[in-house]
């Protein structure tokens, strides 16, 4: 954890907002100087708040979902990312440099070498065949034929598809025009990519598959992505953070496991509800002190129970406690024992209670 | 009595105003005339140079080639037929004026049809003009033209071009304006230039616009050539209205027949050639 928080910023949003209608500018500063709510907003304005005070960091390897319904403003935070859409106020860094203080052209530079993109809609050019498709961002960069085929054909085999490039996308099904859509994206080798709810549009068995193949080749090719999705499952899956949003604004960031087991408002709870802990909530969220069981348990022979890491999670636990002979798991971390899982605490952590506060968590959900 | 002086005035005026053009643009016209009946001459030498059947078998083997045997079989024979009714050199004139006009009136729809794409503003500006062109008699360019450009081919070429220009601007302007937005978003998101979005993006998806818009074209001017036999076009056009004067209606089923058979085979082809287009863009 702590050294995810000193690892390199890609992105950087400081406060985004953006305000949809034709008297945007005007709505924007009495959002500043007065403090409107979006209702006020559309009353007196006749305009749209798309994106409300928005902040994110984005880091070096990260996959970074932002999950919200349709219409909390997250394809608009997306394409504020790359400028596809204009801010009405607020700064965006990538890379350290603020795309607002950027010409034409080197924004172009920008999007082409050091973000790619992947729609919702995969936007294949349908006249062209596979590999002129995953060849397309490094065409218009102006790179010779033999090398800009070289690269895509190498993209195209790396998402699986390098028996298809003669073909034409018409030729492909719904879950091989998205892996050509990654495939254009990752072809100019940035180190961001921008997934616009990729695999929407995908049964649901072809869009697992993809998830999980996403992941893995992010992480191979140590790209970082920010991912939209309106699926708390597919943004679990994927994300290492996840940002979730409603309204325009994010009202919370966190790893799907701090999320699931201390969501910020009855929102997030609601959405989290539904969500198995099996795999998402570990030892360390579920455990309880050496000296809290000791209490609970005087006298027993920590150095006697069956022993497993942080990292494991519910599921693994449970097999665990049916093995042993009085529910009681002990984790440790590099040879020492830092706590205790019981019965009852993983109960709790299957409810999706931490064990720290069950009785808050309680409380929330009456 | 007020109303006929209105009237009476702004006949004057229109008249005044088409004699001081004659009278000050006349080096301009004959000028216009000089390169419109050059470049309908040039054509007419072309086409008329391969012998009659010549002709046929090559019309049939494109059509073979784009559109299939039945139709090559019929477009020959119906070729064929243009001769043996002894309109064959009519038949020629006929469709050099209707090409060149064509081409020249696309010389001038296909670029402003891509700029009104691109600005709607321009699109709002010169939708009335195209729209009185649309509605208006087509009778009514023959006047001008022939006070200005006189008697013959080059009025009715002139008259021709400007029958034939709305259909292609429009929609060359729709189809550049249709372009699915997410392929914008694509483009823009790739870092592109202003330039490669229009030919690697836009002008792709604006083909079969652009084609029917061409076709449009073609068939608004073979409409117009045959009015125009009056201003002395020639081709089929004059066979027409010289058979009306002398009522000869047989003869002027005949040059309809020629006319319907050139019309029909220049409608499917070029229809067939978008369509091959739009086949190789699956």
């Amino acid at each position: 954890m702590k050294q995810k928080d000193t690892a390199e910023i890609l992105i950087d949003c400081q406060a985004l907002w953006k305000i949809f209608g034709d008297r945007s500018g005007a709505a924007m500063s009495a959002v500043t100087q007065r403090g409107l709510t979006k209702t006020q907003v559309l009353q007196e304005f006749d305009c749209v708040v798309g994106v409300a005070d928005a902040s994110l960091q984005v880091r070096r390897g990260e996959i970074f979902c932002i999950m919200g319904l349709s219409g909390s403003g997250k394809s608009t935070l997306i394409r504020m990312l790359n400028r596809l859409i204009v801010p009405s106020s607020g700064r965006v860094l990538v890379k350290d440099r603020d795309l607002a203080g950027l010409n034409a052209a080197e924004l172009r530079q920008m999007r082409a070498r050091h973000i790619g993109m992947v729609f919702q809609s995969v936007a294949l050019l349908p006249h062209r065949t596979v590999l002129e498709n995953a060849a397309f961002g490094l065409e218009v960069q102006g790179l010779p034929k033999p090398e800009r085929a070289k690269a895509a054909e190498a993209a195209l085999r790396q998402v699986g598809l390098g028996d298809w490039m003669q073909r034409y996308p018409s030729e492909l099904s719904g879950g091989m025009q998205q892996r050509v859509g990654l495939a254009r994206a990752i072809a100019a080798d940035p180190e961001i990519i921008l997934m616009d709810e990729p695999f929407s549009a995908l049964d649901p068995l072809i869009r697992r598959q993809l998830q999980d193949e996403f992941r893995q080749l992010t992480k191979e090719l140590g790209k970082s992505a920010v991912f939209i999705t309106h699926d708390l499952e597919e943004a679990i899956r994927i994300g290492d953070r996840i940002a979730i949003m409603k309204d325009g604004a994010i009202i919370q960031v966190g790893t799907a496991e701090e999320i699931v087991l201390n969501p910020a408002d009855a929102y997030v709870a609601d959405f989290v509800a539904g969500i198995s802990r099996l795999h998402l909530v570990k030892a360390h969220s579920v455990m309880v002190p050496v000296t809290e069981f000791l209490k609970g348990s005087p006298g027993r022979d920590i150095a006697g129970l069956i022993t497993t890491r942080p990292e494991a999670d519910i599921d693994e636990l449970i097999g665990l406690t049916v093995r042993s002979e009085d529910g009681a798991i002990a984790v440790a971390e590099e040879g020492s024992v830092v706590g205790v899982v019981t019965t009852r605490n993983l109960l709790l952590g299957v409810k999706g209670t931490p064990a720290a506060a069950p009785d808050t968590g309680i409380a929330r959900r009456a | 009595m007020d109303s006929s002086i209105v009237v009476t005035t702004f006949d004057t005026w229109t008249d005044a105003a088409l004699g001081w053009i004659g009278d000050h643009g006349g080096a301009l016209f004959d000028a216009i005339s000089a390169v419109l009946e050059g470049f309908y001459g040039a054509l007419l030498w072309l086409l008329d140079q391969p012998p009659d059947y010549a002709v046929a078998l090559l019309v049939a083997l494109l059509g073979w080639r784009l559109i299939g045997a039945r139709f090559a079989l019929l477009a020959g024979l119906a070729l064929l037929f243009c001769a043996v009714m002894g309109l064959w050199s009519e038949t020629i004139s006929t469709l050099a004026l209707v090409i060149s006009a064509t081409i020249l009136a696309l010389l001038v729809a296909l670029p402003t049809g891509v700029v009104a794409g691109y600005l709607p503003r321009l699109d709002a500006a010169i939708g009335p003009a195209l729209d009185l062109v649309q509605t208006l008699p087509p009778y009514i360019y023959l006047l001008p033209a022939i006070a200005l450009l006189g008697y013959g081919p080059a009025t009715a070429l002139a008259a021709t071009v400007i029958v034939a220009m709305p259909p292609a601007i429009r929609l060359t302007a729709l189809g550049i304006r249709m372009t699915p937005p997410e392929y914008i978003e694509l483009g823009q998101a790739s870092g592109i230039t202003p330039m490669q979005m229009f030919f690697k993006i836009r002008l792709p998806f604006a083909v079969p616009s652009i084609m029917a818009g061409i076709n449009q074209s073609l068939m608004m001017a073979f409409g117009m050539v045959v009015i125009a036999g009056i201003v002395g076009s020639g081709g089929l056009g004059a066979t027409i209205y010289d058979a009306i004067r002398k009522l000869d209606i047989a003869k002027s089923i005949d040059a309809a027949i020629a006319i319907v058979v050139l019309t029909m085979v220049l409608d499917r082809l070029t229809q067939s050639a978008s369509q091959v287009r739009q086949e190789g863009n699956p």
